[in-house]
Formats: structure tokens, C-alpha cells, sequence
């Protein structure tokens, strides 16, 4: 984790006007250099035409995510959310959102003292034996402190007050705007689950209880998930033990050897598809910075805040579609199984398996190309993850002419896997993938 | 016997105490000094040793609010690592949240000063020496410590910061969001304000302007407008005295 000084300083605006003053000054903004890319284009070669679009649109990126970083609050994490959901946007638009991970809206010490005496009954130097009052991490929506009671370290994740109230006139704002660059793509059931990831999100109690049940489930004994002290935590306030360690960032600086970057790739796909096959619950916020790189080749898990759970027969069917790719099984066979997800509309056979195979089948090589041998280089594959949302994006892009409705939950895990495969291939790493396969065949 | 001064203070802060029960339950008008004596365990007469008035009682309360946020302030240890706004932001914070129990009697008082009149805002200012000397102590930590430049009537500033506190606490008594979250909100954002102006040499440039102007122009049109030896241009010979600086 690292602190962002720069954004700890900015205001964030207030009331819904400016809130929505910002993001019409955004889409005055976009008006223009949309406009000034037109008029450019009209005199340029064909190459010069895509260079020039590829520009127009690193441009309009920047602009929404200025505002994006003007709203603050919330729509930072809404713009992570638009990254793994929207992958229509061009990756331009993807660049600059996920550059806003980690940042976050600031509180200042007048407003921790208020926080912690509201929410834990007692001022910080009362409550805890000693209190940093300086953030050390951006978290979710909120800022993380150090703290010791009893000799223990503490994390102390403390959030913005009223932010909870706010998300629902934040997305109505981020709604408008995206509406005109969905271009008439159904964006509805992306920002529902928007507006639930992070209601759900913004509940700090919900997530006290999601880190325990990762701390009792998930067994591994080099995966450390921190200790909730639940008299320290209440909705807004979250305390749990400290976990030292390098965060992402910093780990990578070090240049580690092949061999660490493997294991710890290792630890982090394995708690991937634990948490999928074993806790039907995926930590679906692919964020690297909630990695922790712990001494004794441990890694520590943080930020339960975004976790999805996954329904058993849901997981049934899609063990067993995966297992017939794995093992090659017929068009027809496998198409019945996509089918059985809500991938493909049941009606006529011939139909589905055109369906199938003109439009979902790109979508296979996403889950299991990892498995085709017992080991997977993301080295040599650095463009898979970036392959995987292109692919995503085009079968959306193809949903679109079809009355056909594709499972969400489906795309959703995909995506999510996809983030996590691009924090792999940052590390550079070689990952063991007979575990995850073993998982794959139990799950069914 | 001579009362000690602690057992007197002891008493006084008994009367407020009750008497702010005492208003809650039954409004300022129709609690009697009689019932609040009572209430307090004081003899009738007694209750008038310590207030002569209903209203001083409400002064005092406002005093004495500001007494305990002093003493909360001075407790906290690190309170000279707060910048300006955040030390100013705690002793707002601080003193909302010791109104919190009283917050019915508060909304009356309000209602007496914004609506009915029945009490003047002005005559708080006698009592709220604890809070502008407070205000003033930051504000002059944080000009020697240049973490703001001197700003023009400095002298004014924490009665300016006091009229600002009010506005925040009308705000706060209209609040209806949970746990007052919109109050905390609209503290943090309208000090932003504040810190961004003292920061700034905003301040100062106005200063600068509007004295340019008024004695470049204002001046000028005023000798050119008054032949006559008045007592205006007595007045106006007082003004250009203090604009050269020559008191």
C-alpha cells in the first residue's frame, strides 16, 4: 500500500451540484477534443486516421478521469469498478482508470479524532495505546492508520463520513456520462452491480465479517489473512491486526529472484481458485496493493471489501464446462454446457452451436490456456490478460445484435481472473496451474 | 463560613445543569429560577448569587461549553502537529459534540436568537472570550510558524470565526442526516475555505486594492465634494491620519 499525498490534498466537492457541474464541465471537455480529432482525421493517411483516433481517445480518458479524480469519493472506486466492467471502453479509457487505484478522499486529524470518538466511543489516544495519526495506506474508500493496543499492531481503516449516502448520486452522475460513450450499449446491469459492489463495499461490517470467514477457511499455512478486533470496528471503522510486509510496489523494486516472484505469483493464483472452489467466494478487487509480501515466504491477504460469492450450482455447471475444454470434449457437448451457464439460449440445436461457435467460442482459450501444460509462463504470454479483455470486449461488442443476454456472473468471474493474470505478468511470474486444475475437477 | 471557590463552582455548575434540564422540559419561558433552585438543591435567594437572569444562565452555559472544549484541547498531546485548519476544525468538532446532550436546549436557544428575538446574538460575544482567545492563539501560532501570512485585521479574525461557528451550528440544528454526517461534511469543506483564503495572500491583495482605491479616489472625491469645514471633514482628517499612519 502507499499513501497519495497528491489526492489526500485535493477537495472533494460536495453537494450534488458540483458534483454535477464537474462532470458536465467533463463532457464540455470531451465535446472539444472529439471535435479537434475530426477535423485532424479529415487530412491524414489511413495509419495516421488510427493514430490519431488512439490519441482522441488517451485524451477523452484523460478528461473523464479528471473528473473522475474532481468527484473523488466514491467514483474512484467506481472507476476501478468501470475498468473490470466495462471492457467496450477502449483501453485508453482503461489506463487512466486504473491509474486512480489507491487514491482516495482525504481526512484530515480533526476529522479521524471525530471519527474514532464517534464510531469507537473514545478519542484515538484513549482507545488505543498509541495512535498514528498520519495515514500509512489508501484503502477502499477510506485511509488506513497504524495503531498498538497491548503490545499488537494495529491496522485502522477509517472511512469518509457520509460516503455511504453519496454513491447514489455519485452513480447517477457517472451513469449520464457513461451513457454517451456506451453508445447504446445496455450499461444498466453494469452500474446495478456497481451500485452494489460498493454498497456492500462502504459496509465495513460486512466486510469484518468476510475477512473472518477468509481467516477460518481459506487453509494455507503461508496465506495470512489479518485478525478483525471486532470491539475496535463498527461500520465505518475496521480493526485488524497488522500485517508486516512489502507492499506490491516496493517488492518489485527489489527485484526478486525468478524463484520468489514464482512463489508468491503461486500464493496468489492459489487463493484465487481456493477461495472460488473451496469458499465459493472470489476476492474480486484485483488490486495488487492487497497483496502483502510477508516475511517467511508469506503472503498476507487485506481488503475484504470486495468479495463475491459465488452460487453452488452456478459453480457446478461452470466446473464441469471447463473440465470438457480442458478435456477437449465436442462442439456440441461443450455448447450444451454453455448453455447450461445462461451463455447461450437454449432453442434449436444447430442455432446454439452456430452461436457457439461464431460468437462464445474466443471466450474458452480465456480459462484454459493456463491448463493446457502443468506449467504457464506469463513471461512469454505477457498479452494474455490484454488478449482476455479484448475478447471479452469483442463478444460483448457482438452481444450487442443479439436479443441474447449473456450471464453476467460468468463475465464477471472472467474479468476478474483476467486482473488477476495481469498482476502475474507484472511479476513476470511462472505459475504451477495442477492445483487449480485439481480444483477445477472437485468443483464439479 | 466562607464557600470555597471550588464547592461555588461546584454549585454553579449544578444550577446550569438542572436549569438546562429544566428548559428542555419545559422552554425557556415557562422554567422559573424558582424550580431550577429547587431542582439544584439551592435556597431560592441563592440562585441569584450566582445568575440575576434567565439569559445569564444561557450565557453561562455558552462560557462554560467553551471552558471544557479549552480543557479537552489542552489534553491532546499532539495538538501542535494539527495545522491551522485542523486545529481550528477540532475545536468546532469539540464543541458540537459536547452540545450533543443538550441539543434540544441549544435548538431553543437558537429559536430565541434567529426567530423570536427573545435573545440577542450580540450579547453572547461578552462571553466568548475562551473562544476567540483560542482562535487567536492559533491564528498567531500559525503566522509565526509562516504557516499562513499575517492576514489584515487579524484582531477581528476570531470574532469572524465565531460568527462563522454560529452559521455552522444553525446548520448542525437542521441536520437531519445520520449521525449529523452532512454537518461533519459541510465543516470540513467550508474550512477548506477558510484555509485556502488564509493561505492564500487573497486576503491581503483585497486589503491592498480597497485601500488603493479609497485613498487614491474615495479621498480625492471627498475633499473635492465638501467645501465646507464640517464635522465630516473632520472625520475625514481623522481617516488620512490613520491611512499615513500618523495616529
Amino acid at each position: 500500500m502507499e499513501t497519495n499525498n497528491d489526492t489526500l490534498q485535493k477537495k472533494i466537492p460536495s453537494t450534488k451540484l458540483s458534483r454535477g457541474r464537474v462532470a458536465g464541465k467533463a463532457m464540455l471537455k470531451i465535446g472539444v477534443v472529439s471535435g479537434k480529432g475530426a477535423v485532424k482525421r479529415a487530412f491524414m493517411s489511413k495509419e495516421d486516421k488510427e493514430a490519431s483516433k488512439s490519441d482522441t481517445h488517451a485524451e477523452i480518458a484523460k478528461v473523464i478521469i479528471d473528473s473522475l479524480g474532481e468527484l473523488k469519493g466514491v467514483s474512484v472506486k467506481i472507476a476501478q469498478q468501470i475498468a473490470l466492467g466495462l471492457p467496450f471502453l477502449p483501453q485508453e479509457y482503461l489506463d487512466e482508470i486504473s491509474k486512480s487505484f489507491n487514491s482516495i478522499p482525504p481526512i484530515n486529524k480533526a476529522l479521524i479524532r471525530k471519527i474514532i470518538k464517534q464510531e469507537l466511543q473514545g478519542y484515538p489516544q484513549n482507545v488505543f495505546d498509541t495512535f498514528d495519526n498520519n495515514a500509512f495506506g489508501a484503502a477502499s474508500l477510506g485511509q488506513v492508520h497504524k495503531a498498538t493496543l497491548e503490545g499488537k499492531e494495529l491496522a485502522v481503516k477509517v472511512q469518509y463520513p457520509g460516503i455511504a449516502t453519496s454513491i447514489e448520486s455519485d452513480l447517477s452522475v457517472i451513469n449520464f456520462a457513461l451513457k454517451r460513450f456506451a453508445k447504446g450499449q445496455n450499461i444498466d446491469h453494469l452500474m446495478k452491480e456497481v451500485e452494489q459492489r460498493l454498497t456492500e463495499e462502504v459496509d465495513y461490517e460486512l466486510e469484518a465479517g468476510n475477512t473472518k470467514f477468509y481467516a477460518e477457511h481459506l487453509k494455507h499455512e503461508l496465506i495470512v489473512v489479518p485478525t478483525v478486533m471486532e470491539a475496535l470496528s463498527s461500520k465505518s471503522v475496521l480493526t485488524s491486526t497488522f500485517l508486516e510486509g512489502e507492499g506490491f510496489e516496493a517488492f518489485l523494486k527489489a527485484n526478486p529472484s525468478q524463484e520468489v516472484r514464482n512463489h508468491y505469483a503461486q500464493l496468489i493464483f492459489d487463493s484465487f481458485f481456493m477461495g472460488l472452489y473451496r469458499l465459493k467466494m472470489i476476492h474480486a478487487d484485483p488490486n495488487p496493493g492487497n497483496f502483502i509480501f510477508m516475511a517467511d515466504k508469506r503472503l498476507g491477504m487485506i481488503d475484504f471489501g470486495c468479495v463475491k460469492k459465488v452460487e453452488e450450482s452456478f459453480l457446478k455447471d461452470f466446473s464441469k464446462l471447463h473440465v470438457l475444454l480442458i478435456d477437449k470434449a465436442s462442439d456440441e457437448e461443450v455448447t450444451e454446457q454453455y448453455a447450461n451457464v445462461n451463455m447461450v439460449d437454449r432453442g434449436d440445436k444447430a442455432d446454439m452451436l452456430t452461436f457457439y461457435q461464431s460468437t462464445i467460442k474466443p471466450l474458452d482459450r480465456i480459462y484454459i490456456e493456463i491448463f493446457e501444460e502443468e506449467k504457464f509462463d506469463f513471461k512469454k504470454n505477457a498479452d494474455f490478460s490484454q488478449r482476455g479483455f479484448n475478447t471479452i470486449m469483442e463478444v460483448q461488442k457482438s452481444q450487442r445484435h443479439a436479443l441474447h443476454k449473456m450471464n453476467a456472473d460468468y463475465l464477471f468471474i472472467d474479468r476478474t481472473l483476467l486482473g488477476y493474470y495481469n498482476i502475474f505478468e507484472k511479476m513476470e511470474a511462472t505459475i504451477d496451474t495442477r492445483f487449480a486444475q485439481r480444483l477445477v475437477r472437485e468443483g464439479m | 463560613m466562607k464557600v470555597s471557590k471550588s464547592a461555588k463552582e461546584k454549585t454553579k455548575e449544578k444550577i446550569l445543569e438542572e436549569a438546562v434540564n429544566l428548559i428542555i422540559e419545559k422552554g425557556f419561558k415557562n422554567a422559573s429560577m424558582r424550580e431550577m433552585a429547587k431542582n439544584a438543591g439551592v435556597s431560592n435567594p441563592t440562585i441569584y448569587n450566582y445568575f440575576s437572569t434567565k439569559e445569564k444562565i444561557v450565557f453561562a452555559y455558552v462560557e462554560q461549553k467553551h471552558k471544557e472544549t479549552a480543557e479537552i484541547l489542552q489534553g491532546i498531546e499532539d495538538f501542535h502537529t494539527y495545522s491551522l485548519r485542523e486545529q481550528l476544525q477540532t475545536l468546532i468538532e469539540t464543541e458540537l459534540e459536547l452540545y450533543l446532550e443538550d441539543r434540544e436546549f441549544i435548538l431553543q436557544i437558537s429559536d430565541m436568537v434567529f426567530q423570536s428575538g427573545g435573545l440577542k446574538l450580540d450579547a453572547l460575544y461578552g462571553n466568548n472570550e475562551v473562544f476567540t482567545d483560542m482562535v487567536a492563539d492559533m491564528l498567531s501560532i500559525a503566522i509565526e510558524a509562516e504557516e499562513i501570512p499575517r492576514p489584515p485585521f487579524e484582531e477581528h479574525l476570531p470574532r469572524l470565526f465565531w460568527d462563522y461557528y454560529i452559521m455552522v451550528v444553525a446548520y448542525w440544528l437542521k441536520d437531519d442526516s445520520e449521525m449529523f454526517d452532512n454537518t461533519t461534511q459541510f465543516i470540513d469543506h467550508s474550512l477548506g475555505v477558510v484555509e485556502a483564503l488564509l493561505q492564500s495572500s487573497i486576503l491581503n491583495k483585497a486589503n491592498d486594492l480597497g485601500m488603493f482605491l479609497f485613498k487614491r479616489h474615495l479621498l480625492g472625491a471627498l475633499n473635492k465634494f465638501s467645501v465646507k469645514k464640517t464635522g465630516f471633514s473632520k472625520m475625514k482628517r481623522k481617516l488620512r491620519g490613520v491611512l499615513d499612519g500618523d495616529e
